[in-house]
């Protein structure tokens, strides 16, 4: 047994430095240059006790000074000698490494180096944990006192690398860094190079570096400063050159495609074999020698692109100017002139050679061409620029002025709103085809897509009201869903106010139905001479924008039983509301017992009064009917010419009307109720009429709350809030706030205050 | 398995998660690689080692300080000088003992052993006189009485009071 302890003979724990020494060296030597050949565990023991003893030992090598009363230190510890000693072999060590490294040029260069590395660091790392002891106590205990200098093992094995091969390797012209440096221009030349070898030598700058204070704390700053600061300029002199030399022969699609797959290049380079934090210098840097510098020329090519929809080359164009600062802008503004024009143009082509068919356009025609334009560039912005925030504006800028502006509208505001709810009447009216192929609601969807960029929001309102009380009226709305769920997107658009009036006049709708069947059925009760089948809408007149006939109206004996009826009926119900009658807006059904075949005549109450004449009479005079009817000539003349154009009259005398005892038909229900041409041609007048007039009364309302809030203002900010409140339903013209203005000084809601020119002051 | 040579050249055989508490056994386990060769614990004798791998034995499967760790361990090691009942009975061993499994504990870096030997002595000088503490560990005083009264000067601060 007594073999197995002896096997390897060390020094007693009582010897003196020069024989621990040179039993250590021996070992550390080994474990440095032969470690392949391994380490038996008694060595390693033997190894770690020889140094553990001379560092517990209490012997005084020549410390004494050090010890003695009044030393802070306490205790003196053993290992100074040991230190000295380590740094003296590893200095002898490095200084034959670098010898041999004197001849050794480029990848042999490199190829040495990363293989000594390897062998010095994991003999390094056996070395720190033999002297575990010295690092644990008299390391330890240097540092606390404050001696940085002074480091663990390991770390002081790094430090005589740095400080004995490494810089002076370095100081031959940087013979390491550009050895790397020209591998990885190799690379970007294409050629196959080893990564591995490159990332094992960069690694070692990283370890290299040294933070004083905690030296387990990575410290980058030698891999900076020998090789991320020449690399970065490396990369800036081969990219300029390359990015010059590629341009002047190639087109600027190409390049952007160069720049790209470069710019990936150098992010896999970085995660391939770089210290990450190379990363934000590196790709900064090749944005700006890629992109910034010929950011220039880029914004030139859009165009173009756009022009000849060039997807994947815009994407690109995109990705790339995204990633510098203010790389995109220029191509915003660019791409909004270009929609803007696109738009523009869409509406040019529709109307045609010096606005010819302006008056006819059909406003289908008008709003899928708009449509278009945008449903294509919105395309734009999703596929090409990811749909970024500001290209959205810039769309929704040139839309806007497109939409507003353009050869069919002139200079009138009013024109697109007008042609937009024409379009949607269209859409909401039975028998249109779009309802039928079920896309209704899509169709209603792109409507508010254009309704989004209309300026005069009102104008939109103004018309939309119109023409739903006429699909009302008339009963020829599509569905009831339908327009609903249209009201309720404006809703959503503009806000309950805006469509307030659409759904009272939803409401008057149903309770006039109920009213009908109730009138009918207390009647049925009271009378048995019900030959008149009756039904009524009773219509708010503030919802609604009807005027009732602007003449008189004698009530043709027949219907005024039933007419008194009602107007009793409601006056009981309703008492202090006030009937009016729109007579104009009335239909009549006729039924005729003066022929073989027995027709129903569908008519206006004018073309009813005018043949409910004919009970009693078969031909009469212009003058007789007028006296009859109260209706102004003017208008009687077209109510019958309609009558005598579907030959229920004949008209061969002037103005002498026959009833024609030999009217035939096809159709038992002959539909004589066809709209009197005056009466389309004054609807457009009468809506913007309307609209103006709201106007002033919008205005009016917007600067008494904005008085009644501020209770006095100054002209111009006054003007200002004004115009910013109320842009969300149209843009208010100056002249007409100061008119406004003018009106409520006038009124005394407001008033000027005394001893200032321009400053307003509200009035309670 | 692996195999342990004491000074007095007794052979222990114990398992391998006993015998890495010793950080230093662990390292060089890791360094050099298993191998069924002997290991000689030259600064360790039969009679104490048996008295460690007592202790390893029974910690074994705790976890080990580690590098980044050390720091805040060493502060709630330094505050406390509570020992486990356990490790108390253990250490309830004779002063010469005591001092020869301190020595093996800072030898072998087993750190949490080392602790319950300090913490041991700590308790035994803990509230006695300078006198006091020369009986109990058979120190001769060899200050002179002006080395004497100069200590007592500088640290009077630590004096209970």
């Amino acid at each position: 047994m007594a073999a197995l302890n002896t096997a390897y003979p060390m020094p007693p724990a009582t010897a003196d430095l020069a024989t621990t020494w040179s039993f250590l060296e021996e070992g550390v030597d080994h474990i440095m240059t032969k470690l392949q050949t391994g380490v038996s565990y008694s060595k390693y023991m033997s190894l770690y006790t020889v140094a553990y003893n001379y560092c517990t030992s209490s012997k005084m090598h020549g410390n004494t000074d050090s010890l003695g009363i009044g030393n802070r230190t306490g205790a003196n510890l053993m290992g100074s000698d040991l230190y000295n000693n380590l740094i003296r072999y590893f200095v002898t060590h490095l200084k034959s490494l670098r010898e041999k490294s004197d001849s050794l040029q480029d990848e042999d260069l490199l190829r040495y180096y990363a293989a000594e590395w390897d062998r010095y660091t994991t003999g390094a790392n056996y070395i720190n944990r033999l002297f575990t002891y010295l690092n644990r106590h008299w390391v330890k205990r240097e540092r606390d006192e404050g001696r940085k200098g002074v480091y663990p093992v390991y770390t002081l094995a790094l430090v005589q690398w740095k400080n004995n091969l490494f810089i002076p390797v370095q100081q031959k012209q940087m013979k390491l860094a550009n050895a790397i440096l020209r591998l990885i221009e190799a690379q970007r030349n294409g050629d196959t190079i080893d990564q591995g070898l490159v990332k094992k030598v960069v690694d070692s700058f990283v370890s290299l570096g040294l933070d004083d204070s905690d030296p387990n704390k990575a410290c980058l700053d030698i891999y900076k400063e020998h090789f991320e600061t020449p690399f970065i300029d490396a990369t800036e002199k081969y990219y300029k050159q390359e990015s010059e030399a590629f341009l002047a022969e190639s087109s600027v699609s190409d390049y952007l495609r160069k720049a790209e797959e470069r710019l990936k290049e150098e992010e896999d380079r970085v995660e391939r074999y770089l210290n990450t934090q190379t990363r934000k210098a590196l790709i900064s840097k090749c944005e700006h020698v890629l992109i910034r510098e010929h950011s220039q020329l880029m914004w030139e090519s859009f165009q173009s692109l756009l022009d000849f929809d060039k997807d994947e080359d815009l994407q690109r164009m995109y990705a790339l100017l995204s990633r510098i600062p203010e790389g995109l802008e220029p191509l915003r503004k660019k791409f909004e002139e270009h929609v803007k024009k696109a738009g523009q143009a869409a509406v040019s082509k529709l109307v045609g050679e010096a606005g010819a068919n302006v008056d006819s356009l059909d406003p289908k025609a008008y709003v899928d061409a708009l449509l278009e334009v945008h449903r294509k560039n919105s395309e734009t912005v999703t596929r090409s620029f990811r749909g970024e925030a500001g290209f959205v504006a810039s769309l929704d800028k040139a839309c806007r002025e497109f939409v507003n502006r353009n050869a069919a509208t002139g200079t009138s505001n009013s024109k697109s709103p007008e042609l937009l709810a024409k379009h949607a009447d269209l859409l909401l009216r039975k028998n249109n085809k779009m309802a039928e192929e079920g896309d209704l609601e899509g169709a209603l969807n792109r409507v508010m897509i254009l309704f989004k960029y209309i300026e005069d929001k009102d104008v939109f309102q103004t018309f939309y009201t119109t023409k739903l009380s006429k699909r009302l009226i008339h009963g020829v709305s599509a569905s009831d869903e339908s327009e609903a769920s249209m009201i309720s997107k404006l809703k959503e658009a503009c806000g309950f106010e805006y469509t307030n009036k659409l759904q009272r006049m939803f409401t008057d709708m149903s309770l006039s139905k109920d009213l009908t069947d109730q009138f009918k059925e207390r009647m049925q009760q009271n009378h048995d001479d019900m030959d008149i089948s009756f039904s009524i809408m009773v219509l708010g007149t503030n919802f609604w924008p009807l005027n009732p006939p602007p003449h008189e109206f004698v009530i043709p004996a027949e219907i005024l039983p039933t007419y008194d009826r009602f107007q009793k009926y409601y006056q009981i119900k309703h008492s202090g509301r006030k009937l009016t009658w729109l007579w104009n807006y009335s239909k009549n059904e006729l039924r005729t017992n003066y022929l073989n075949q027995k027709y129903i005549l569908m008519t206006s109450s004018f073309q009813m009064a005018v043949l409910l004449q004919y009970n009693n009479n078969d031909t009469l005079s212009l003058d007789e009917l007028v006296a009859a009817t109260s209706i102004p000539k003017e208008l009687l003349t077209q109510v019958l010419a309609l009558l005598v154009k579907a030959k229920i009259l004949i008209n061969e005398e002037t103005d002498q009307y026959d009833l024609n005892p030999n009217f035939k038909s096809k159709k038992i229900r002959v539909n004589l109720n066809q709209p009197i041409k005056a009466e389309t041609k004054a609807e457009s007048t009468d809506v913007l009429k309307t609209v103006d007039e709201d106007r002033k009364y919008v205005i009016q309302a917007t600067i008494v709350r904005i008085m009644k809030a501020r209770k006095t203002m100054k002209h111009q900010p006054l003007i200002q809030e004004v115009i910013s409140q109320i842009s969300q339903r149209f843009a208010p013209k100056i002249p007409d706030i100061k008119k406004a203005i003018d009106t409520l000084l006038e009124k005394d809601y407001i008033e000027r205050v005394e001893g200032t020119k321009d400053t307003f002051a509200y009035v309670a | 398995m692996v195999l342990l040579v004491t000074s007095d050249n007794e052979q222990f055989t114990t398992e391998k998660d006993i015998v890495e508490r010793s950080v230093l056994i662990k390292n060089m386990l890791e360094d050099v690689g298993e191998s069924d060769q002997p290991i000689p614990l030259p600064n360790v004798s039969s009679s104490v080692l048996k008295k460690v791998l007592e202790y390893c034995e029974h910690h074994r499967g705790e976890p080990l300080p580690t590098a980044d760790s050390e720091q805040s361990q060493d502060e709630t090691r330094k505050r406390t000088t509570d020992i486990s009942e356990w490790d108390q009975k253990f250490i309830t061993v004779d002063q010469e003992m005591l001092f020869e499994i301190i020595l093996a504990a800072n030898y072998l870096d087993i750190k949490s052993l080392l602790d319950v030997g300090c913490k041991t002595v700590a308790n035994m000088i803990k509230g006695k006189t300078p006198e006091e503490i020369r009986k109990l560990f058979n120190i001769v005083n060899d200050f002179t009485p002006e080395e004497e009264a100069q200590i007592k000067k500088e640290n009077e601060w630590a004096e209970d009071r």
